[in-house]
């Protein structure tokens, strides 16, 4: 069954169906889908907090042990958080949209997903509603995590704008997470979804320059880093803590992000496709 | 008259208390060898980690601080050692955790199965997988270029010293096993242990760190069992060096293994 066919089977038999039922709309789905998971985060904090306390934890344990490596020559500042507090941002958000595969997992192991998929709810909704509350999630964990940054010396170098940057950053990445999440989810409708997607997106974030610049690695990692796309995302949020905010240094990690977002959603609505009974 | 009455044969063929700790050694062994999904993060991530630290902070040797090493990967496989146990240490515990949950715990304190070898036998099983993990970690890191300057009386005390941490470690998530009955909580720990190893010179030496975090370090008894264990890598062995490299996890054993055993007795005595 495909997206758009539940929607129309739904408008084309709606004679005698409350108005309510027959015009269920994309955006006040989603909203309430979306509302669903934000909810979840004072229902289930457990689920929640590791990934909000992760990325804090990750920033400061970062920070603190390669405190030193600022001094390697080309580093490109020389306070180590402001190196890693956007590598813990982006680990945060991508793992708070990575949460939402886990919660569809449970739902579909609990049988809550299939009663959602017999509403008259457009199938679009049951992607677009949970990536709001991923994004909700997502502005918790960045606004949080900048905010024990600036606390523990963390300092932006383009005011605002920097700020924004690392936003549309960590934006991105929850959104690209939660696609990915609900693909395998989709995919697997059960746990062995969850280490895929957490590995998968581990790998691909560490693959990357997150550790250190590509000016001062060497070896095997430069190569991978270097086309790796997450390299153009990390280079999108950083850019505001580590000097002015540049075309050259946003372009490529606005378009990795809208690519990467592409792709996942479309498989995650194949995979939602294919998801029978 | 005495009446002499012969005792039934399955008494005399009880086995003995080491007999009964082997088994269940075998047990904990076995039931992790079938589960590879437990077993492989924790030989893999410290692998991984370590290849993307070689590559990552290559340069970084050169900075002060750091001791005269060849390489990044000389100085960083005492931390891939440790990350390895630490991690791999809370799978035999959260087993510990499941026998309870699901009742075969209950099962064997109803048999008459020795008390202590339940919890030392679990023990012997995170040793074994300790040990194993280290002599793992040496022989894949051989062919990239690791120099242990110990050579092979080097790489013994490192397994000695990585089987010593497993056990220290293994005790203590057993304990929190013990206690709560839920592997849910002793999973829950990761997050201890993650700030255990990196509020350590694990990844980086504590002469590079500053404030705090510097002072975290240096109170941090971790720091200085991956000193001992780095010195035997790159300077050779010492007594120095196997002191805090294999006395000092030995002496948080002796710690950690009371607090289990008190644990053990506790959820006995509460039936």
């Amino acid at each position: 069954m495909s997206i758009d066919s539940t929607t129309r089977t739904t408008k084309s038999g709606s004679g005698h169906k409350p108005r309510s039922v027959a015009f269920t709309a994309l955006w006040p789905s989603s909203v309430g889908l979306g509302m669903r998971n934000v909810r979840n985060i004072r229902r289930l904090p457990s689920a929640f907090l590791p990934s909000l306390l992760m990325p804090i934890i990750q920033a400061v344990a970062f920070s603190g042990t390669f405190f030193a490596v600022t001094q390697i020559p080309g580093f490109p500042t020389d306070r180590s958080i402001n190196w890693y507090l956007p590598l813990g941002v982006i680990l945060g958000c991508g793992f708070a949209g990575i949460g939402v595969g886990f919660t569809t997992v449970r739902d579909i192991e609990s049988g809550f997903y299939d009663r959602l998929r017999m509403t008259p709810v457009p199938r679009l909704a049951l992607i677009t509603g949970p990536t709001l509350g991923a994004l909700i999630r997502a502005l918790v964990v960045t606004t949080t995590v900048f905010l024990v940054g600036l606390l523990i010396g963390a300092r932006l170098t383009d005011g605002m704008l920097g700020l924004l940057m690392l936003y549309v950053a960590s934006l991105g990445v929850a959104t690209l997470g939660t696609f990915w999440g609900l693909a395998l989810a989709y995919r697997f409708r059960d746990m062995r979804g969850a280490a895929i997607m957490q590995l998968t997106f581990f790998l691909a974030l560490f693959l990357s320059d997150a550790q250190t610049p590509l000016s001062v690695m060497e070896g095997w990692l430069h190569g991978v880093a270097r086309v790796n796309p997450f390299t153009n995302i990390l280079r999108l949020g950083r850019q505001g803590f580590l000097g002015d905010v540049t075309w050259a240094n946003t372009w490529g990690g606005l378009v990795a992000i809208a690519a990467i977002c592409a792709l996942t959603l479309w498989f995650a609505v194949a995979s939602l496709n294919r998801l029978r009974d | 008259m005495t009446a002499v009455v012969a005792r039934p044969s399955s008494v005399d063929l009880e086995p003995s208390l080491g007999a009964q700790t082997w088994e269940m050694s075998k047990r904990a062994i076995i039931a992790l060898a079938r589960q590879p999904a437990l077993v492989v993060p924790s030989l893999v991530f410290p692998l991984f980690f370590l290849a993307l630290g070689s590559s990552s902070f290559a340069r970084a040797i050169n900075l002060p601080g750091f001791p005269e090493v060849d390489s990044y990967l000389d100085f960083g496989v005492a931390g891939a050692i440790m990350q390895g146990v630490l991690f791999g240490s809370v799978t035999g515990a959260a087993a510990l955790a499941t026998d309870i949950e699901n009742g075969f715990f209950d099962r064997l304190i109803a048999s008459p199965v020795a008390r202590p070898s339940i919890i030392v036998g679990r023990l012997a099983g995170a040793m074994a997988f300790g040990a194993a993990q280290t002599v793992f970690f040496l022989v894949v890191l051989l062919p990239f270029g690791l120099n242990v300057e110990g050579g092979v009386l080097g790489g013994l005390v490192l397994v000695a010293s990585g089987t010593l941490i497993s056990l220290c470690v293994g005790a203590l998530m057993s304990m929190m096993a013990l206690r709560t009955g839920s592997s849910e909580a002793v999973q829950g720990a990761f997050p201890l242990l993650f700030i255990l190893l990196f509020f350590s010179s694990a990844f980086f030496p504590r002469q590079t760190m500053q404030g705090v975090y510097g002072d975290l370090a240096g109170y941090n008894p971790v720091s200085y069992i991956i000193e001992g264990m780095r010195d035997i890598v790159i300077d050779g062995v010492s007594a120095w060096a196997v002191v805090r490299a294999v006395l000092i996890p030995a002496a948080l054993c002796v710690f950690t293994v009371l607090l289990a055993m008190r644990s053990m007795n506790k959820r006995l005595a509460r039936g």
